[in-house]
């Protein structure tokens, strides 16, 4: 089993990128050698996805990573940390790498897990996307695609 | 008697949105004791104007990502009494059974990852792994159990797709269902274990009593979910008992300074919505197994300590499990059948109140003559209780400091109590904030 999940606020402008992936991709049918789910905001739902034996687990999330907006960039959990002062774990606070956390706290063996963060030009409360990240979105959906595809990606 | 209080918890941690709680007093005088909600309104009312009826639930669920099945339940509910479409008992069913799903998930929740680390001593649930490991495991468990108990009924547990006004898109297949019948009763020993838990940290819950109203969803049929009246109960035991289409009449909504909320009241000064006014309104009709649960916890109707709220969710975490059970069994006796969509009969307005995991909401849409809607009012359960809040606050601070108690302690009360409440104050953004390492 091969996972991507998409995470954010739809109603959070730039927030929304990661449900928008997922919903252009579940639209055109290009899930097909992957199982997409969009998870919204409750982060905690992620760690039913994260059985030893899945073969792999893409994140794709808005995040501030210093790039230019719009950029993108595929990490690992391991390679990053968060800048948030989180105190705790809610839905409301907390992030995918505190959930991550959590997981492997918990001593329990983790699939692969990428990420794919997209630098959101826009966070505020409303529907919609950033006229940057919306002009990309194709882009976004083709690498998704491409990454589970490894002769395209390489 | 301390003199001065100094407490500004900006934010709460462990709630779900952003509330402030402030208190000063100063030479023994309560200058300020507030609960204080800052979030800017969102306007959802507004965005599903000119909208079809049949995708106004598609927005409105994304309210919440936590009660994104009682958003969407009330938003369709509101728009079959407006489009006068009586659902098939089939729908009906899966509707109960998704629905006690989302206040499962979210008790857990509630209960284990925000509630627990105050009754066990540790500031949030990353402490808890190395001294109560099973108790997070278990946790998890449940949390999983409900997820797919409501993917598989609502498509995804988080902004369902399969609930239609009308009907569902699609029902899942009898086997399935028999499938999360033989988990949910699986999942009784985790939840005998989960009042073992609850029993073992009963004495770190305060004993702060302040009668109020109570209100909730009621209906002859069942414990009060989605359909019936609306009944508040006193203390003293006296009922009334309302349509849900006066919903305006009972919630009276109105502004206060210190809160970018509104708070609401009916009979008294304010009222209380979520499990354990449901439990206080409809214990009678709790399933016998939901009823033994409360009486091993000690929670007998008329609770009046705000507190035990969290322990009225572990009994409803019984009560939908048993009832799930119950309901999927005269599913697969009558048989699991495709239906097409009911259509509408008529375009006009309708209301609905339906019980999410924090209380009762209500939802109300006009539709003009093309099914477009153009006029919606939604009212969310935790601003029923933020009055509630700021009223036990006055009562329970005197009583602290009354007693002595040290600003910590009077600070670690408020906070739990604002907690027990469960507040969900509003969906916030979970991007991501990192750097990479070198």
């Amino acid at each position: 089993m091969r996972y991507l999940i998409g995470i954010g606020n739809y109603s959070g402008y730039d927030d929304s990128i990661g449900l928008r992936i997922i919903e252009t991709i579940a639209e055109a049918g290009l899930d097909r050698d992957f199982t997409a789910i969009e998870l919204g905001g409750n982060l905690l739902d992620l760690l039913h996805y994260l059985d030893e034996d899945v073969e792999c687990v893409l994140v794709v999330d808005s995040a501030r990573m210093g790039r230019a907006p719009g950029e993108y960039v595929f990490f690992t959990p391991e390679t990053a940390t968060t800048r948030k002062q989180l105190a705790g774990i809610s839905t409301h606070e907390g992030d995918l790498l505190k959930v991550l956390e959590l997981a492997a706290a918990l001593g329990r063996p983790l699939p692969p897990i990428t990420v794919m963060g997209i630098e959101a030009e826009t966070i505020a409360a409303g529907i919609g996307l950033s006229e940057t990240l919306r002009d990309r979105l194709d882009e976004y959906v083709a690498a998704v695609v491409a990454f589970f595809d490894p002769p395209a990606r390489a | 008697m301390l003199q001065n209080v100094d407490i500004d918890i900006h934010h709460l941690t462990r709630v779900e949105g952003h509330g402030n709680i402030v208190v000063n007093v100063s030479d023994g005088t309560i200058e300020t004791c507030e609960w204080q909600v800052p979030e800017n309104p969102r306007f959802f009312e507004a965005m599903v104007r000119g909208r079809h009826y049949s995708e106004v639930a598609r927005i409105t669920s994304r309210i919440c990502g936590i009660c994104a099945v009682g958003h969407t339940l009330a938003s369709v509910t509101a728009t079959e009494a407006a489009l006068g479409i009586e659902v098939t008992p089939q729908t009906r069913k899966l509707r109960t059974i998704l629905k006690h799903a989302e206040n499962f998930d979210s008790h857990v929740l509630h209960v284990y990852i925000l509630v627990a680390p105050d009754l066990l001593g540790a500031p949030s649930v990353f402490p808890l792994i190395p001294t109560h490991g099973e108790v997070v495991v278990r946790a998890l468990r449940l949390k999983r159990l409900a997820h797919e108990w409501g993917s598989l009924i609502g498509g995804r547990t988080t902004h369902p797709i399969t609930v239609l006004p009308g009907g569902f898109s699609s029902v899942p297949s009898e086997r399935d269902l028999k499938a999360m019948r033989d988990r949910l009763v699986a999942a009784v020993p985790d939840l005998e274990a989960t009042i073992e838990t609850i029993l073992s940290v009963a004495d770190k819950l305060p004993a702060f009593d302040r009668p109020t109203e109570y209100m909730a969803v009621a209906d002859d049929a069942e414990y009060g979910l989605f359909s019936g009246r609306v009944e508040t109960v006193l203390a003293d035991g006296d009922r009334a008992s309302y349509d849900v289409s006066d919903y305006l009449g009972i919630t009276n909504e109105f502004v206060v300074p210190q809160s970018t909320a509104k708070h609401t009241r009916n009979r008294l000064r304010s009222y209380a919505a979520g499990a354990l006014a449901r439990f206080n309104v409809n214990y009678d009709q709790l399933h016998p197994e939901a009823k033994k649960a409360a009486e091993a916890l000690g929670l007998s109707p008329i609770c009046t300590n705000p507190y035990m709220n969290s322990v009225a969710q572990v009994v409803e975490c019984v009560h939908a499990v048993h009832e799930s059970v119950r309901m999927i069994d005269e599913l697969l006796e009558e048989g699991v059948v495709e239906e097409g969509l009911v259509q509408p009969t008529r375009f006009g307005s309708g209301v609905s109140a339906v019980e999410v995991p924090r209380g009762i909401l209500f939802h109300d849409y006009t539709y003009d003559d093309e099914g477009l809607c153009v006029r919606a009012n939604c009212i969310i359960p935790t601003n029923q209780n933020h009055g509630n809040i700021q009223l036990d606050f006055e009562e329970l601070v005197p009583q602290l400091l009354e007693a002595g108690a040290a600003e910590d302690d009077i600070a670690l009360k408020l906070s739990m109590l604002v907690r027990a409440y469960d507040p969900c104050i509003s969906c916030s953004t979970h991007y991501l904030d990192v750097e990479f390492k070198r």
